[in-house]
């Protein structure tokens, strides 16, 4: 009991205790400032991640599988399962009006389904909107102005059909939807915002004038693509121009950077994985799509015939009922999928990969790499920070340590009346457990100040000394995360009263072993 | 009872015997005073007596001249080699009886258990904590002694310290720091503290030692009027001839052996 008296009046009643308490707050809230904001930054990640795949991907990459509509229905009366989606994926080359080439990766949707089990609809860029972005103080965003011959609605509404009014008629047109930075057209301001730029053009009579290059207004995009025969051969090269329908930041780079989604029945038809009747080689029990090993073709020639060969895609995206983004959560999912599959395969066997072969995953399993990296990256920072955080310890061991010395002896007065050497410990170490108490509780109210306040102080970072950490024309976010998590709080706090009772052992121990009588002639 | 109590310091590589050999009996009851100079072993007896120390065994005493502190190294001589006095060899065993029971064999726990029921100790420079009230200074005696039972006796532990120190006259200073008191108002607080345990044996190490003569008696008187009520043990270390004399007996000690009644 005395252990406790002691350390109430002893807490604050010198400043060495106030600078251990100084320590252990200072110490928290570097940790839980930086696991906060890093934590923020894996989850945003995460979250993008999942924008423009779904919670599970059934895959079976180029060749395809047909039956995907029933593939979707079975999907979609599971209980398991809010909706699906077919699409295909492959890769292509675009060739953009100032003649660049570049390689993207293809993706053919049915845009109403697609918004169904993906973020389609939150991604595209450009849209009307209600207000600025929170750092466009001046409202310079393009979307927040009119836009001459058409509207920003109009604009959206051809992102999520795939389609844009081209051409004399003025009727509707198959069109892409780019990622915003695959053009390179796109140039993303501070305010976090993207300004169309202008391009030098030359005329035929040779001069030149810039024109505007807002590709969802009237920008034109080749696509290229090769079809592949069953054995993985490219068929021919197929090029097809398409109007641009909108652009879309999904929040990942890579995706941005690469990805062009088209109508599934144009993708289709380009890489011939549409329905159609086809010439297939008859295998001994009867019709059906094989494949020939590559350098077999001049060789006994098998008998081919005439079939109707169903459209295929190669990917069917699934999205689960409830939220699935924490990690692990789509395993469930994907164990769902399998099942049905399973029995899909079972149905069509013979036409469809068979369900040990299939590619069945999860949008953790796709974007792997990516997570595995940031979550590398976090922990990396996070162990550097709690070795400078160990510096605390030792800082509370210096300070108690001078703080025994100093209380040498009422160290002896304690042993004289009765105290025994365990009770001086326990009230050294209860002296700095409370040190600890008070620093963590403090440092955490001070993290969770820096942290929801992350954004007006990186702000005003900015604005008064020109230190702009997070740069939204570098970094993929125009907000930094700014959300304390209740059990990532627990843990430092936890952690920084450990370390607290830790820096206070050795001089318990010390406090507990001194002589009282030399205690007590201490000088 | 005390008897054949041993101790020597070590001073670097020097060793210094301080009691060399301690006999003294003091009944129940009885106020004796232990006079003598400045390093003579007055403090160290005490602290033996309290048990915040413990003699040295005959055998590691036998090692050590007792005359200039020469280490023997274990040797069997009969003259130290150092000082060439001639060396009385210890045998027997040191005790510290109290009420039947020798301290020196009790555990750690045990001896904690004594200094916190039976021997209570008042110190020349009083020795009050300075962050806690006087009122506090009191009762973190009782909260020793007491552990977690404390809260269940809190408040009668409260009221005896009020009781105590309104005896020895601090009823009004019941929340003051002992930086607001003077040394005599200090040395009734650490006479407080000692007494609220109700000990048998009340041992103080010089108690007027740090204060003026009026102050100094003012305080002797208010021991002996405590021990008369409480019936007390008393053994007062002092070197001031005038305090021994109002003790029932005073022991002499002189280089760390009693010389005499």
């Amino acid at each position: 009991m005395y252990q406790l008296l002691l350390t109430r009046r002893y807490l604050f009643s010198k400043i060495m205790p106030l600078l251990a308490a100084v320590a252990v707050l200072l110490c928290t809230a570097m940790v839980l400032t930086v696991w906060s904001v890093m934590g923020g930054f894996l989850t945003m990640l995460i979250g993008s991640g999942r924008t423009v795949t779904g919670d599970v991907m059934i895959a079976w990459p180029n060749a395809g599988f047909p039956y995907y509509q029933d593939l979707v229905q079975r999907l979609e009366k599971d209980p398991a399962v809010e909706a699906a989606a077919p699409m295909i994926e492959s890769f292509g080359l675009i060739a953009l009006e100032d003649g660049r080439k570049e390689t993207a990766i293809i993706r053919g949707i049915e845009g109403e389904s697609y918004a169904r089990v993906t973020q389609f609809k939150d991604i595209l860029w450009w849209k009307p909107l209600a207000k600025p972005l929170p750092k466009d103080k001046h409202q310079l965003d393009p979307r927040l102005t009119k836009i001459g011959g058409t509207t920003w609605e109009q604009i959206y509404n051809n992102g999520l059909s795939l389609s844009r009014a081209d051409g004399p008629t003025g009727a509707p047109q198959p069109a892409i939807v780019m990622g915003i930075e695959v053009s390179g057209f796109n140039s993303r301001q501070p305010q976090g915002f993207y300004m169309p730029t202008q391009r030098e053009r030359t005329l035929p009579d040779g001069r030149t004038q810039w024109v505007d290059q807002f590709m969802p207004r009237d920008g034109k995009v080749m696509v290229n693509m090769a079809p592949l025969d069953s054995s993985g051969k490219a068929v021919e090269m197929v090029s097809r121009q398409f109007p641009v329908a909108n652009e879309f930041q999904s929040g990942v780079f890579e995706f941005d950077q690469k990805f062009v989604l088209m109508p599934l029945g144009a993708c289709q038809e380009m890489l011939k994985m549409h329905a159609a009747k086809r010439r297939v080689k008859v295998a001994a029990e009867g019709p059906k799509v094989v494949a020939t090993p590559p350098g077999d073709e001049s060789f006994d020639e098998p008998e081919t015939k005439l079939v109707d060969d169903p459209a295929r895609v190669t990917h069917v995206l699934v999205k689960g009922k409830g939220d699935l983004g924490r990690s692990g959560a789509a395993e469930e999912l994907r164990r769902r999928c399998e099942a049905i599959y399973s029995k899909f395969a079972r149905d069509h066997k013979g036409a469809v990969p068979s369900d040990l072969s299939i590619r069945i995953y999860t949008w953790e399993d796709q974007n792997r790499t990516m997570i595995n990296a940031v979550q590398k990256e976090t922990a990396l920072l996070l162990v550097l920070f709690l070795i400078i955080s160990f510096v605390a310890v030792f800082l509370i061991l210096a300070i108690f340590w001078s703080m025994v010395a100093e209380k040498t002896k009422d160290i002896g007065v304690l042993r004289a009346v009765g105290a025994s050497s365990g009770g001086v410990a326990a009230w050294w170490v209860a002296y700095g457990f409370a040190i600890g108490i008070v620093g963590a509780t403090l440092g955490l109210g001070l993290a969770w100040l820096i942290v929801t306040n992350i954004n007006p102080i990186h702000e005003w970072l900015g604005e008064k000394l020109n230190i702009v950490i997070w740069d939204p024309r570098i970094y993929y976010f125009v907000k930094i995360p700014n959300v304390v998590e209740s059990e990532k709080a627990m843990y430092v706090f936890f952690a920084a009263l450990i370390a607290s009772v830790l820096g206070a052992l050795v001089p318990a121990v010390r406090a507990a072993w001194m002589d009282p009588v030399k205690a007590l002639r201490f000088e | 009872m005390a008897a054949g109590l041993y101790k020597t310091y070590r001073l670097g590589r020097v060793h210094v015997p301080v009691l060399r050999g301690v006999d003294l009996t003091v009944s129940e009851g009885e106020f004796v005073a232990i006079l003598g100079a400045s390093g003579s072993g007055k403090s160290t007896l005490l602290h033996l007596l309290g048990g915040l120390d413990r003699p040295d065994k005959p055998t590691q005493a036998a090692r050590v001249c007792q005359h200039c502190g020469y280490d023997l190294k274990g040797a069997k001589k009969e003259q130290c080699p150092e000082c060439g006095g001639w060396l009385t060899q210890t045998t027997g065993r040191s005790r510290i009886e109290f009420r039947g029971t020798d301290i020196n064999t009790l555990s750690r726990r045990a001896l904690d258990r004594y200094r916190a029921t039976d021997a209570g100790f008042v110190f020349q420079f009083y020795h009050l904590l300075p962050e806690l009230s006087v009122l506090q200074n009191v009762v973190i005696a009782a909260m020793v002694r007491w552990g977690v039972g404390y809260l269940a006796k809190s408040a009668s532990c409260n009221r005896e310290a009020a009781v105590l120190l309104e005896q020895v006259g601090l009823a009004h200073r019941l929340n003051h720091r002992p930086a607001e008191l003077s040394g005599g108002e200090r040395q009734r607080v650490a006479i407080a503290r000692a007494l609220i345990n109700e000990p048998a044996v009340l041992l103080a190490d010089e108690p007027t030692g740090n204060l003026d003569r009026k102050t100094g008696d003012a305080i002797l008187d208010m021991l002996l009027a405590v021990r008369a009520k409480r019936q007390l043990t008393m053994v007062v270390v002092t070197h001031d001839a005038v305090t021994a004399a109002r003790a029932d007996r005073v022991v002499r000690l002189v280089d760390g052996r009693v010389v005499g009644e």
